[in-house]
């Protein structure tokens, strides 16, 4: 195909008299002109290209990364040409290996990453910007409009597109309807509308046996940083706090700041109705409280049927549970934070090679219906083109689990988010296990969230 | 000489309650191990324990050796761990016997210097290794696994350790009779060493089994990966009973047993001094 | 025991030689491990040095900001946390292994019927895998777990182990000691095996009494081993990160955070190689202080 278009191409350009020195000069030009037009003409999948090797690296989530394994191995068999070396690894090890790789020049072409680390790549210079028409775009304008907004402020810097959204999820408030409708409550009309709301129907719901919580009326996961922040994010921002100020100094220990943990504490201090010591959550289940009914209400993001059914066939099977957005300040505006995960590309990677993955990922993201039966209920990132689908349409609560995602906030977007989780899941450690005066607590995190940025400019 | 029989007879008997219940004390989270690993998934995570499952299910087994290539990650884990065992047998035997048995100027600074890669975790020094490593072109095979682990200051201090209490007119009576140093080392000192030499290949194997970050590192296809590298994936899974990588933790701990248990055969003998004394 | 050694390096010329000869051997033997180490081990140590003098993100070249690192360092109210805990650490599982899988040797090394399939049985501890150990500690440590199922006819209530900043490092320190108690135990076993069954009967005859003659017989005739095993299980508790990590995560508010997992936060989790690199190079000197007293201290004690 391309041998005929330059052929028709140097009698349009060159015209019938041809010397030599104009063909070979004809034939300069029109290489450089070649390149540009293909990359425009380009029709995505179908089109054999000369034998490209690949490595792609994802996350692991049992749903998600098969897949996604399954989607790539549909693209090399729709694209010969292509070989994708495809590999997933848990989500701290994916970090590793990246990190190591790209010390050592070994980094993958193309892999995934968590929302909340693009400032930790774009700040050095580790991703290339993506070319979107290639992603089906035809403008900027199209694209911010098709994802959440918590993924764009995260995503999009000075106009240039950095990630290919794929997932993004909202936290939601699950409740187990059946122990409401015990308590005499109902789950639609009774939902916690504010924090104030949350512990007083926590305190109704929870059950106590002399100093043993026989069930906690609602908990917050406390095994991971990550998590800490996500809890903790939309509760500051709720309070009017932020994480920085515009000088990038931390903030979190502002009033709005004591306020939120105030809030994170109150479940435990003011309304008693949650013991943190007490938890057999783990890594692959932080629900698992939840999922064995130790509590009532549980703030986590969506929970696939599969794994509640591991745990409980029960509660799988009549499904005596279902989400609801997460209280907020304002009972009119409840949200939670969104995160999710996006494809990116290697800025060392060729040209063609990422040309190749920008094909890669749109294949994988073009059927999202395909996607939902699949991995649902997590969510994919993009608005359009799956939501009207019936059998989407038919999941339970997928409206509350589709507004969680859309009105979700964005976690603080900074290098040293790493360490900001860190640092606070220690704070909210030493608060609810240990009483910490708050106030006290948080100024020694903002003291050393400071240091770690400041250490984090010295580095550069 | 009645009367030391008859107290060595009761302290034998008696101490087996005590010591066996205190063993079992020890061993009751490797009980919940075995007996988790046969339960069904819900199971897992409860605090109330069920030591003798009610259901005994078998297929843990056979279905968590089949969610990974389990049988090659082991194979794998397998051939490292042997290479290093036998890179640690021959190699630290002799700088053990070098640093125990030849005084020169300076050997306790070469103990020192050699305890001294003990002394840095290998998290600051995985990507020059790494980087050697693949300019060596081993990235991705086995030798790129075992090689940083094949000689362990761990294996030469403890050779040195045993070999100290050897008298050395053993080994000068030996070489007056005009016995090589090789001759001498394999005829007389790892004779006297075999406790040691058991122990020493008993550790090295199971510390390279048990080997984590460094093969996560330089492995990224399945060929070549160890089974940590497959337990750790395995366990972010809630697809799948988490009870099977109960029963694949249950199974790796069967091959390095098997070696302890060959090898501890050795630690029965001592020896003895005859024909020394005087 | 007779001396020897230095005694014989005498004036003959022939002598001489033949001191040399043997010294050279000595060199030859131990040659292969020293470029061994050379290649994998000094190379990287040093270049670990080089890095703690660096800003060195991983994806970015080393670059060089001179002392900053450790000056940081020492403001740091997390590393000098983390440095508490390593020291406590360090120490307390030392201790508790040396003398716990002495014990264990001791006894077993009595000849009580069976001793052997018990040891056997303790070894087990040590080769399951770190995943399985954490996930039982986690659970057996929990509020209402079996620990406190078994201490609750003691009284004390409710012992939140893991969640209690003052608790929750004795808590690994026993995880360690259970760990390695028994892995050590083997060694001091064979250590115990290679003390000649005739200096024992010599002290029966004597009539000495059983901890006199551990204490004047036992003990001195295995010094090597012991100085053994209270470095390498110091040197090895120095480097442990993966138990606390798992069963913790550093917590409750960094009471159980070890150099070592500080190392591995700094350098794969914040990125900031360099920093950690210095860590590394503090927590090395820590050790080299150690060992080096530990060779002082037992070196009265290497006899030939």
């Amino acid at each position: 195909m391309r041998k005929s278009a330059k052929k028709e191409r140097i009698s349009d350009v060159v015209g019938k008299e041809v010397t030599r020195r104009s063909f070979l000069k004809g034939v300069g030009t029109l290489g450089l002109g070649l390149a540009a037009t293909s990359s425009m003409n380009r029709l995505a999948f179908a089109q054999p290209k000369g034998p490209i090797k690949l490595s792609f690296w994802t996350w692991q989530n049992p749903q998600q990364h098969a897949w996604i394994q399954k989607r790539v191995k549909l693209f090399m068999e729709k694209n010969k040409g292509i070989q994708i070396d495809w590999q997933y690894f848990t989500f701290t090890d994916l970090g590793k290996k990246i990190s190591v790789g790209y010390a050592t020049g070994t980094a993958p072409e193309g892999f995934a990453t968590g929302t909340w680390l693009m400032p930790t790549w774009l700040s050095r210079n580790m991703i290339a910007p993506l070319d979107i028409k290639l992603l089906g775009y035809s403008s900027l304008q199209s694209f911010v409009n098709d994802y959440p907004k918590a993924f764009i402020d995260g995503a999009v810097k000075n106009d240039k597109v950095y990630g290919y959204p794929v997932y993004v999820y909202g936290f939601l408030n699950y409740l187990n309807t059946k122990q409401f409708k015990e308590a005499k409550l109902d789950p639609e009309k009774d939902q916690p509308k504010t924090w104030e709301e949350l512990g007083e129907i926590a305190r109704k719901l929870a059950i106590k046996k002399g100093n043993k919580f026989e069930r906690q009326g609602f908990k917050f996961a406390m095994h991971a940083p990550m998590w800490t922040m996500v809890q903790f994010n939309p509760i500051l921002l709720q309070c009017g706090g932020s994480w920085f100020d515009k000088s990038g100094k931390c903030t979190v220990n502002s009033n709005a700041g004591v306020r939120a943990m105030t809030i994170r504490a109150s479940i435990i201090r003011k309304y008693q109705a949650e013991d943190p010591a007490d938890s057999i959550a783990t890594s692959p289940l932080p629900m698992m409280d939840f999922l064995k009914e130790r509590v009532s209400m549980f703030s986590t993001h969506c929970i696939p049927i599969p794994a509640v059914k591991s745990q409980n066939e029960k509660m799988a099977a009549e499904g005596y549970y279902r989400p609801v957005q997460m209280p907020g300040v304002d009972p009119n505006k409840r949200y939670p934070t969104a995160y999710g995960f996006n494809f990116v590309v290697n800025i060392n990677a060729s040209k063609e090679k990422q040309e190749a993955l920008h094909d890669l990922y749109r294949f994988i993201m073009s059927d999202l219906v395909d996607c939902w039966k699949d991995t649902g209920p997590f969510t994919p990132a993009r608005k359009s083109g799956w939501a009207d689908d019936p059998q989407v349409k038919s999941y339970p609560h997928i409206d509350e689990i589709i507004k969680a995602r859309d009105n979700g906030a964005l976690l603080p977007e900074t290098p040293v988010v790493n360490e900001l989780s860190d640092i606070m899941h220690q704070t909210v450690q030493k608060v609810t296990l240990e009483n910490a005066d708050i106030k006290k607590a948080l100024d020694e995190a903002a003291v050393q969230v400071d240091k770690a940025t400041e250490e984090f400019k010295n580095q550069k | 000489m009645g009367k030391r029989i008859a107290t060595f007879w009761s302290l034998e008997w008696l101490g087996l309650l005590p010591l066996a219940a205190f063993t079992f004390l020890i061993v009751l989270p490797i009980v919940w191990m075995i007996s988790t690993s046969f339960q069904s998934g819900e199971k897992m995570y409860q605090l109330t324990t069920e030591w003798i499952p009610s259901v005994f299910h078998w297929e843990n087994y056979p279905n968590g050796l089949s969610r990974a290539a389990f049988p090659r990650f082991f194979l794998n884990s397998f051939i490292i761990s042997a290479a290093v065992m036998i890179g640690n047998l021959i190699f630290c035997t002799l700088a053990g016997y070098g640093l125990s048995k030849y005084r020169f100027r300076g050997d306790k600074i070469l103990l020192l210097l050699i305890l001294s890669t003990l002394m840095l975790p290998m998290e600051v020094t995985l990507v020059p290794t790494f980087l050697i490593i693949r300019k060596l072109n081993w990235l991705n095979t086995y030798q790129g696994i075992f090689a940083p682990l094949l000689i362990d200051a761990f294996g030469i201090f403890l050779m040195r350790q045993f070999m100290l209490r050897i008298p050395t007119d053993y080994i000068e009576a030996a070489r007056i009779d005009g016995a090589g140093e090789f001759k001498i080392l394999w005829k007389i000192i790892i004779p006297q060493c075999k406790p040691a030499i058991a122990t020493m290949a008993i550790f090295s194997f199971r510390d390279s089994w048990d080997q984590f970050i460094w093969p996560l590192v330089v492995v990224s296809v399945d060929e070549y990966r160890t089974y940590p590298l497959g337990l750790v994936r395995f366990g972010e899974d809630y697809g799948n009973p988490p009870t099977e990588q109960m029963a694949i933790a249950v199974l790796a701990t069967i091959p390095v047993f098997l070696i302890f248990w060959i090898l501890q055969r050795s630690l029965r003998t001592g020896f003895t001094m005859s024909g020394l004394k005087g | 025991m007779l001396r020897i050694g230095r005694a014989q390096i005498s004036v003959s010329r022939w002598q001489l030689g033949y001191e040399s000869r043997i010294q050279l051997w000595g060199i030859l033997f131990i040659l292969p491990t020293i470029l061994f180490f050379m290649i994998f081990k000094y190379g990287p140590m040093l270049w670990a040095i080089y890095l703690s003098f660096t800003g060195y993100d991983i994806v970015t070249e080393p670059k060089f900001i001179g002392l900053n690192n450790y000056i940081n360092i020492f403001k740091d109210p997390i590393f000098l946390q983390a440095l508490n805990n390593t020291l406590i650490y360090i120490m307390g599982s030392t201790i508790a292994i040396t003398v716990l899988g002495l014990g264990l040797a001791l006894i077993i090394n009595t000849g009580i019927k069976a001793s052997r399939f018990f040891m056997s049985s303790m070894f087990l501890t040590n080769i399951m895998p770190i995943l399985a150990v954490c996930l039982v500690w986690r659970f057996l440590f929990h509020p209402y777990g079996l620990v406190n199922q078994f201490l609750s006819p003691l009284g004390l209530g409710r012992i939140d182990w893991l969640t209690n900043s003052y608790l929750a490092l004795p808590a690994i320190i026993i995880v360690t000691a259970w760990r390695f108690a028994p892995y050590f135990m083997v060694v001091f076993l064979a250590g115990l095996l290679a003390v000649p069954k005739e200096i024992y009967e010599a002290a029966d005859i004597d009539g000495v009494t059983p901890i006199s003659r551990f204490l004047r017989i036992t003990l001195p005739m295995i010094s090597p081993i012991v100085f053994f095993v209270v470095v390498v299980s110091a040197l090895l508790c120095a480097r442990i990160f993966l138990m606390p990590f798992i069963i913790t995560g550093g917590g409750p508010g960094g009471a159980t955070r070890v150099l070592s997992m500080l190392i591995y936060e700094t350098g794969f989790s914040y990125l900031k190689m360099g920093r950690a690199a210095a860590i590394s190079v503090i927590l090395f000197l820590i050790m080299m202080v150690f060992t080096i007293l530990q060779i002082r201290f037992f070196s009265k004690t290497e006899e030939y």
